[in-house]
């Protein structure tokens, strides 16, 4: 089981600021292949900040970030790694496209210039939307889904490609909860069923301690990193110092 | 009514006995595939003043190729249409920086480039002290205007924008559905971006002499426009976008034949009553399957 613990995504003593605001300090966070991660932390805690460090396209001040065992620097497979921002939902609701066409264009980035879809590929469109359970709205138009259906689609896009990794910013903001539970589900199954390892950015402390396997708590630094059953054991006092106050954790119970 | 069909024949003998009837219409066939195709992308990613900041640069250009004509003897053989690709094409390149230097206010290129086009543009004319051709013609467009010679600019200009969009199709959809996953994706954004500004400079040249400078944006973005309220798909709306533009641009050629009315104005119109039309029968039709819902509960 040696490929079973290789490092996905590796942060080293990462240090970033804007300005003179030093946002991110002594970060160092791994993830081993098929782990289910969860990245916790109020407004402002320098989360959205550390996944855009993560996928290249913020620099940190100091700090090395390694991908599949490569320095960032060389990296340039960027198909293995599928990411669903927070903004995904936020698009022009009026755009003339299929759940089908949206989907497919995750692989457009794979295929690379001047090929095109192939019938391999329609299937893996065919597939991938069946996986996330919207096949009987392949042909519908993406503006007309409900938000969830809507997250669903960007997942599928994301999967398209077949990534090993799958990053997620804050993917159930403005999801009902019915919704955000059956997508927690769809998550959930993906990484056990086929060991995918995710990076899930989220508010909801309870999915996290649900879910997921695997904790950061981080506020400008890493308050906890481990599993998630000792954060549970120990949730008020690390949640009261990395976010300053007494915090209310919404359970999902089952 | 016995020989309607008849008629109809000897009235269509009439266009086609015309060369520069026939040049005119080869040329609006072209525009009208084109135009559309452009404007579909133009449209979604909220970007169709574009096409009006190039034409006024285009009239800028124009404006230089016939002053070069009237005062530089090798260039007055030359059509001022192929000073005018240059310089669209160079400004295409200017809207790019530009957009990439404001990134938060990517519009604020537009009014840049069209109010420079537009003073430069009118400089040069002035500077000339007028000129003899019909510079009305370059703004709202005329059927009498294709060249022999600019028949070829056009169809090589049609040809370059089919090769440019059929080719970067696929990146094309991802940036205007959603540039921030594309660019993740490893879509080369800036690259595609340089590409497709040179296929709406060279849409623009092409359809200058038909359509005008003042109306060149009304072909690209309404049938674009019509297409948008009826479209499920990518594919549908590019469907429906050209046939609307076909619809407008023939339609359009041979009322101005026959009414001797400036073309671009005339197709730009038509273009305008299909987008009518079109909402008119879409609310039609919600209202009375709303009002047979109403009934049967």
């Amino acid at each position: 089981m040696k490929s079973f613990m290789e490092t996905v995504l590796e942060l080293k003593d990462i240090q970033f600021s804007y300005e003179n605001q030093t946002v991110l300090e002594a970060i160092n966070l791994s993830l081993k292949r098929g782990e289910f991660l969860g990245l916790v932390g109020p407004n402002g805690s320098g989360k959205s900040t550390l996944l855009k460090i993560a996928l290249g396209s913020l620099r940190p001040d100091r700090g090395e970030v390694c991908l599949f065992g490569q320095s960032l620097r060389q990296f340039r497979d960027w198909s293995r790694l599928g990411y669903v921002s927070q903004k995904a939902t936020s698009f022009n609701l009026g755009f003339p496209a299929t759940v089908w066409e949206v989907v497919a264009s995750g692989l457009y980035g794979k295929l690379g210039l001047f090929r095109r879809l192939n019938k391999k590929h329609g299937r893996l469109v065919d597939e991938v939307i069946e996986k996330v359970g919207l096949t009987a709205y392949a042909r519908r138009n993406i503006g007309r889904l409900s938000g969830g259906q809507q997250q669903r689609a960007f997942i599928a896009r994301a999967l398209v490609s077949e990534p090993e990794l799958l990053i997620l910013d804050e993917p159930t903001v403005g999801v009902d909860a019915h919704s955000a539970e059956q997508f927690y589900q769809l998550l959930s199954h993906l990484n056990r069923e086929q060991g995918l390892s995710l990076i899930l950015v989220t508010h909801d402390v309870g999915a996290v301690t649900t879910y997921i396997d695997r904790v950061a708590c981080l506020n400008r630094c890493i308050h906890f990193h481990g599993d998630s059953a000792a954060f549970v054991a120990q949730q008020q006092a690390i949640l009261s110092t990395a976010y300053g106050h007494e915090v209310q954790v919404v359970g999902h119970d089952h | 009514m016995e020989t309607p069909t008849g008629v109809d024949i000897a009235m269509f003998e009439i266009l086609l006995h015309y060369e520069f009837m026939q040049r005119a219409l080869v040329a609006g066939v072209i525009i009208g595939f084109i135009s559309p195709i452009v404007g579909v992308f133009l449209v979604v990613r909220r970007l169709s003043l574009i096409a009006d900041a190039l034409s006024h640069v285009t009239l800028s250009g124009v404006a230089a190729g016939l002053l070069l004509q009237k005062y530089v003897s090798a260039f007055a053989m030359i059509s001022p249409l192929y000073v005018g690709m240059v310089f669209s094409m160079v400004a295409s390149v200017f809207v790019e920086q530009l957009r990439r230097l404001y990134h938060s206010y990517q519009e604020l290129a537009i009014p840049v480039i069209l109010s420079g086009g537009i003073g430069l543009g009118v400089v040069l004319i002035s500077a000339a002290d007028g000129f003899n051709v019909d510079v009305a013609g370059y703004l709202f467009g005329s059927i009498l205007a294709v060249g022999k010679s600019e028949i070829l600019a056009i169809v090589g200009a049609g040809l370059l924008v089919l090769g440019i969009v059929v080719l970067f199709y696929k990146e094309l959809f991802a940036l205007s559905f959603d540039e921030e996953s594309a660019v993740y994706a490893g879509i080369p954004r800036h690259g595609i971006n340089l590409a497709f500004s040179l296929a709406v400079a060279l849409v623009i040249t092409a359809s200058i002499r038909v359509v005008g400078i003042l109306l060149v944006s009304g072909l690209i973005t309404l049938p674009v426009a019509a297409s948008l309220q009826l479209a499920n798909s990518f594919r549908q709306a590019f469907i429906y976008a050209v046939i609307f533009a076909q619809v407008s641009v023939l339609a359009g050629l041979v009322a101005a034949f026959y009414l001797d009315w400036a073309s671009g104005g005339t197709i730009v119109l038509v273009a305008v009553f299909n987008l009518l039309c079109v909402m008119g029968i879409k609310r039609t039709v919600s209202w009375v399957r709303k009002r047979r819902g109403h009934l049967t509960t």
